[in-house]
């Protein structure tokens, strides 16, 4: 090889590790183009071509400074030129094995393992030759270098088998047959699930030549025959068959099965074969022919493989999309099932627009239509006239639909109904007939529809596979009924209010008291509109009805608040985190409820002052202060209110004050209305209200010694 | 040999170099020709697998429900049945089976993990023999509908992260919400209607807030957004026409309005102007469409006596269940539905009894009507909280009397309809009901499933913003194919 040759190939091998570096960094987003694709495609037919002359070179690098060949010129030039020429078709292969891993079908750990180690191998073997010829490249380099490179070229070899020839190819015809899970549609409960339990744990000792117990459980006659001891079972009594009893038996047991020391059964063996016999043993029956909910198919199928993709195949071309587009609107929706599936799917909309016309404007695309979805729509009988030139129509929906069944006949033309729901119509009896003449039908939803129990036996026993959904039962029991509702919008008032309560159940009997008793349904008043009240009230009601349990008993309170101040403000502010809407809350005639955080409440653990000022002067004979008591949250009752009134904030006096007794750790969680009588009545047009807090928490409350939280909602000045 | 080295040293030189280098240059211009997008910043165009609007394969699912119990109920209460914790109750928790859990600030710091069994019994329902506890009665009556995963698990132990990440499929709540994925996803079905709607109620029990950011459409279209029922007079706000302003001057007004706007489509060419004409639109639609869907006054006693008379009560779950199965009997692609108030980290027997009451019947309720319309098959409905609750009281233990704090490690939840398999119980956790041992479900993996039963190949479902593509499941998570009929 001239010097100038060689110069080519090195530049050459150079600017294809950079083009590996360029394809491998691009990793997901290199495309191929197709002209380019039958170059990827030559890589199993060039790899050989590197591993022969590469593997060569490397056993020549190994020896490359036994003192024999250092001087060897042949040995030396040639080792030079193999190796630049198995670096050189290594690159080559490496960039050709990159553009075929980009065509469809190759992916996965293998191809990753493949992919590295072929790359390595050019890597290594190009760094090789640039090293090789340097200074610091000693005999111990040269020889390592040539088994690490023999090594990924081994392995890159193997993985590179492994995807065109499957894994284990060399071994397969030794290894034992891997066990192939039968798909579920294909697989017969004794052959592909009861069979392999005994295969795998029993036909060691119980086969033909062996017979041990003289059971053979290799062939189903042998099975039914049983051993020395008896039958292996009694179908349907899994409890006495023997089977069952010597797999259950203690392992110390000397009749244990499978011995012990013997691969034992797992527990979904034993239920497997439970169930099996419980079902009466049947040697031919397929898995998909038990119930769905069956237990022994439920725990079968996870042995077998999952059914395959159920995406059914259309034998129907593609509607015209302009068809398509043209017929779609904002009431009639038009969609395909599926991306490049011809299926269409129509949902109709909106009563008010319906009528057959909008079934009849759907002719260009009556064979891609298999789903129509007319729930609530008023469909008449002879509409289905139309619907059955739907040829391909597979799921029909006519709920709550106007349809009586005199049309039904017209659908027997659909050869691929096989979901009609008619829930919620008005069928008469004497259509059975034709809904039973509908031959293709699997699931018919006839809830809602008056038929009878007998003519739904009658449907089930002319087709014994259809699956009848006949939908909830009302089985008698009597239901509790909800509470009765507050309309009123406030549940404070002036003068007087009108009792709003309502219930959303029809035709039901509420009755109230005010005494604070429990309400029944003899003695206590009878709710009518219009009752008025005009004092504080605590109401009690409660719900009944023929046929139903009554509803809890449901409390509301009343308050009377006659005077309205023109303004209220803080002299000392609630606390920023429960402030409300400030003082303004006090007398929005809007309560808290029973939660403290919602906004609604006033709280604070300081003092809080309010000022409350009227244009004119009004006659307060008592304040009272709508407050929380929720110890568990740190919530008690005010200390102590002081009311103060007179003619303006400058001249006020003392008109109220009021302490609570000291809380117990008892008591319960309350809202409770303050009330503090004034002294003496009297025309004020300033009122300041103080409100203190606990000063100090209880010893027995984990807050022991902090001040306590003072929570307001409403006040009422009467 | 020596003739070899020296003529290495000799390569070291400028010349050299220089013609290196171009030939490295070269190398790199060849390479990049074969990346179409190297330079347009757009990376290969794997959007074009995904048509807003088209599910990519035959959906089972149409619709989806998600009854959202929020603040997380427990699973040893509901549907975990643990026996082992009533004959260990007050013992401690194990530290071979606490591993390395990380708690929370309430218990860390806790001087003991005293286990606790469930207060409740158990009894197994139906064929397929399923343990519901004694608080879900009607949920155990319909065993045989639903698919029970007693092996959820979630990256978050706490509330507002653990919420957002089942809703969002991240904790940081930036993304949109999965409703709003299934929305650009699918479409819409019922063009007078939000493809995505949401729906709150609240128990007594101590509560969580729920928040709009879980129901926001992140970076997609705001058409995608959740929009937000209440009980009301005015279930949507601002939906209603001004006092005085009948429906044809209405018509008109959104007619002249459409011109105008038109106008300055023409002038600037701005998809958000077209996308508001449309919105009004839908708008002036909704207004007779929403009112139908929400007179609950034509339901006739056998609905009522189903779900339970709390369904006449506006913003009850039991109301909430019924209006989220007339909403989806419309085409509402996904209905949300929150229930707050299960956070017992104490009071739990007590709380608890109550939140169930809440939900049990009209959840069973919602999946019975569903299949009595044969509609159960094409809506997919779904029942779970964020996460799941301590196997150990936190806080004293007493015989009636104890709390659970937050539990990601492992919780059930339950889903119906929709291509799923029904009467199954899937997955199963350790004898302290604290670890998985079999068949992990975690929040990727649940959200890949739900787009799977909807048609969608959730890593196809893509986003792109802020320079990458995002999907609901981000980088993770697998379709769980046991639990597929």
């Amino acid at each position: 090889m001239r010097t100038s040759h060689k110069g080519f190939a090195e530049g050459l091998l150079f600017t294809l590790n950079i083009f590996i570096v360029v394809l491998l960094l691009a990793g997901d987003s290199l495309v191929v183009p197709q002209w380019l694709q039958p170059v990827g495609r030559l890589h199993p037919l060039i790899l050989h071509f590197p591993i022969v002359i590469l593997l060569l070179a490397m056993v020549m690098e190994f020896f490359r400074f036994r003192p024999e060949f250092a001087n060897e010129k042949l040995y030396q030039r040639f080792t030079t030129y193999l190796l630049v020429l198995g670096a050189l078709l290594s690159s080559l292969t490496v960039i050709m094995g990159l553009f075929l891993s980009r065509e469809p079908g190759y992916e996965g750990g293998t191809l990753q393992w493949h992919k590295w180690f072929g790359v390595s191998v050019a890597f290594v073997g190009y760094g090789i030759y640039l090293w090789r010829n340097t200074a610091g490249y000693t005999a111990t380099i040269a020889k390592t270098g040539a088994i690490v490179t023999i090594f990924c070229l081994t392995l890159a070899g193997h993985f590179g088998a492994d995807l065109t020839h499957g894994e284990d190819f060399i071994l397969a015809p030794i290894l034992q047959k891997e066990n192939r899970k039968v798909p579920i549609e294909q697989a017969l409960v004794y052959q592909d699930v009861i069979a392999p339990i005994f295969e795998t744990k029993c036909q060691s000792c119980h086969n033909a030549d062996k017979m041990k117990g003289g059971l053979m459980l290799t062939d189903t006659t042998a099975i039914r025959k049983g051993g020395k001891t008896g039958k292996l079972f009694i179908p349907g009594q899994p409890g006495i068959s023997l089977l069952l009893q010597r797999i259950h038996l203690p392992e110390e047991d000397k009749k244990h099965m499978p011995p012990v020391g013997k691969s034992q059964l797992t527990d979904q063996d034993k239920m497997l074969l439970y169930l099996w016999i419980k079902n009466n043993p049947d040697f031919k029956k397929k898995v998909i022919d038990l119930p769905a909910t069956d237990s022994l198919r439920t725990l079968a199928s996870t042995r077998l493989k999952p059914a395959e993709s159920t995406e059914e195949v259309y034998d129907f071309s593609a509607a015209d999309d302009q068809d398509i587009k043209k017929l779609n609107n904002n009431y009639r929706v038009i969609y395909a099932l599926a991306n490049a599936s011809p299926a269409l799917a129509v949902n109709i909309y909106n009563k008010s627009t319906y009528s057959v016309k909008v079934l009849e404007e759907l002719d260009p695309i009556k064979k891609q239509i298999v789903i129509l979805d007319l729930n609530k729509m008023p469909v008449k009988d002879a509409d289905l006239k139309t619907i059955a030139r739907f040829e391909n129509l597979r799921q029909l929906n006519l709920n709550f639909s106007d349809v009586n069944g005199s049309g039904l006949k017209d659908l027997a033309s659909l050869k691929h109904l096989k979901t009609l729901s008619l829930a919620g119509t008005k069928l008469n009896p004497n259509v059975l007939g034709q809904i039973i003449a509908i031959k293709s039908l699997a699931e018919l939803a006839i809830w809602d529809t008056g038929l009878k129990p007998a003519d739904i036996q009658q449907l089930q026993a002319a087709n014994k596979k259809i699956r009848l959904l006949s939908g909830f039962k009302d089985d008698g029991k009597p239901l509790k009924l909800t509470n009765p509702l507050l309309k009123n919008t406030s549940q404070v008032f002036q003068q007087s209010f009108q009792l709003q309560l309502s219930n959303p159940i029809k035709g039901v009997d509420i009755r109230y008291t005010t005494d604070g008793s429990a309400p029944d349904s003899v003695k206590s008043a009878a709710y009518k509109p219009g009752i008025i009240f005009t004092q504080n009230t605590v109401l009690r009601a409660r719900a009944f009805k023929a046929g139903w349990l009554g509803s809890d008993t449901v409390q509301f309170n009343f308050y009377k608040n006659t005077y309205i101040p023109d303004s209220i403000s803080f002299l000392a502010a609630a606390d920023g985190k429960y402030y409300a809407d400030g003082a303004k809350t006090l007398i929005n005639k809007e309560l808290g409820g029973t939660n403290f955080g919602n906004m609604k409440w006033l709280g604070s653990q300081k003092e809080m002052a309010i000022l409350m000022l009227f244009k004119k002067p009004v006659e307060l004979h008592s304040l009272t202060l709508n407050t929380m008591r929720n110890i568990g949250s740190q919530i008690f009752l005010p200390a102590e209110i002081e009311v103060w009134g007179g003619a303006d904030e400058h001249h006020l006096k003392l008109l109220a004050n009021q302490k609570t007794a000291a809380p117990r750790k008892e008591d319960p969680f309350a809202i409770i209305s303050e009330e503090c009588k004034l002294k003496t009545a009297g025309n004020v047009s300033c009122i300041k209200l103080v409100i203190k807090p606990l000063q100090k928490v209880p010893d027995w409350h984990p807050a022991k010694g902090k001040p306590g939280w003072v929570f307001t909602d409403e006040v009422f000045l009467n | 040999m020596e003739k070899d080295f020296l003529e290495s040293r000799l390569n070291i030189n400028r010349r050299k170099f220089l013609s290196r280098l171009s030939l490295g240059i070269g190398s790199v211009a060849l390479g990049s020709l074969l990346i179409p997008d190297l330079f347009s910043g757009n990376g290969a165009d794997s959007e074009a697998d995904f048509i807003p609007g088209i599910p990519n394969f035959a959906p089972k699912a149409k619709r989806v429900i998600y009854l959202f119990q929020d603040g997380a109920p427990s699973q040893l209460e509901s549907f975990d049945y643990k026996p082992k914790l009533r004959e260990m109750m007050g013992q401690e928790l194990p530290a071979s089976v606490r591993g390395n859990q990380i708690l929370t600030g309430m218990t860390a710091k806790q001087a003991s993990f005293p286990l606790v069994g469930s207060f409740y019994d158990f009894k197994q329902y139906g064929e397929s023999g399923a343990y519901v506890s004694d608080l879900f009665p009607h949920i155990g009556k319909i065993a045989d509908d639903i698919c029970i995963i007693r092996s959820m698990n979630t990256d978050a132990i706490n509330h507002d992260p653990a919420l957002t990440f089942f809703q969002t499929g991240a904790q940081q709540g930036n993304r949109p919400s999965m409703g709003s994925w299934v929305s650009y996803g699918l479409g819409s079905e019922n063009k007078n209607l939000p493809a995505f709607t949401v729906l709150l109620s609240k128990g007594k029990g101590n509560g969580q807030g729920v928040y709009s950011k879980l129901w926001s459409n992140g970076f997609l279209d705001s058409i995608h957004q959740g929009v937000q029922f209440s009980s009301g007079e005015n279930p949507i706000l601002y939906l209603n026409d001004p006092e005085g302003l009948n429906r044809h001057e209405r018509r008109k007004m959104l007619d002249n309005l459409a011109a105008l706007n038109d106008i300055n489509y023409k002038q600037f060419g701005d998809p958000e102007i077209n996308a508001k004409i449309q919105q009004y639109e839908m708008a002036y639609r909704m207004q007779t469409a929403v009112p139908e869907i929400m007179d609950v006054s034509k339901e006739s006693d056998d609905i009522v006596k189903m779900y339970g008379p709390d369904c006449l009560v506006p913003g009850t779950y039991a109301a909430n269940c019924l209006l989220a199965r007339k909403l989806s009997e419309n085409g509402v692609r996904f209905v949300q539905l929150y229930h707050q108030g299960w956070d017992q980290h104490s009071n739990l027997p007590q709380e608890m009894a109550g939140q169930a009451k809440d939900v049990d019947q009209a959840s069973a309720a919602l999946v019975t009507d569903l299949k009595q319309r044969g509609l159960l098959d094409e809506t997919l409905v779904i029942w779970g909280g964020e996460f799941g609750r301590t196997n150990y009281s936190q806080g004293k233990l007493e015989k009636a009397n104890y709390g659970r704090d937050h539990h990601p490690r492992c919780f059930s939840i339950w889903m119906a309809g929709g291509g799923i398999k029904p009467g199954l119980v899937y997955g199963e956790s350790d004898e302290f009901g604290y670890n998985i041992v079999k068949d992990p479900v975690h929040v990727h993996d649940f959200h890949a499933t739900m787009l799977n039963q909807l048609g969608i190949d959730h890593k196809k479902l893509t986003f792109k913003s802020l320079g990458r593509r995002y999907r609901l499941t981000d980088v993770a998570g697998n379709v769980i194919k046991g639990i597929i009929a």
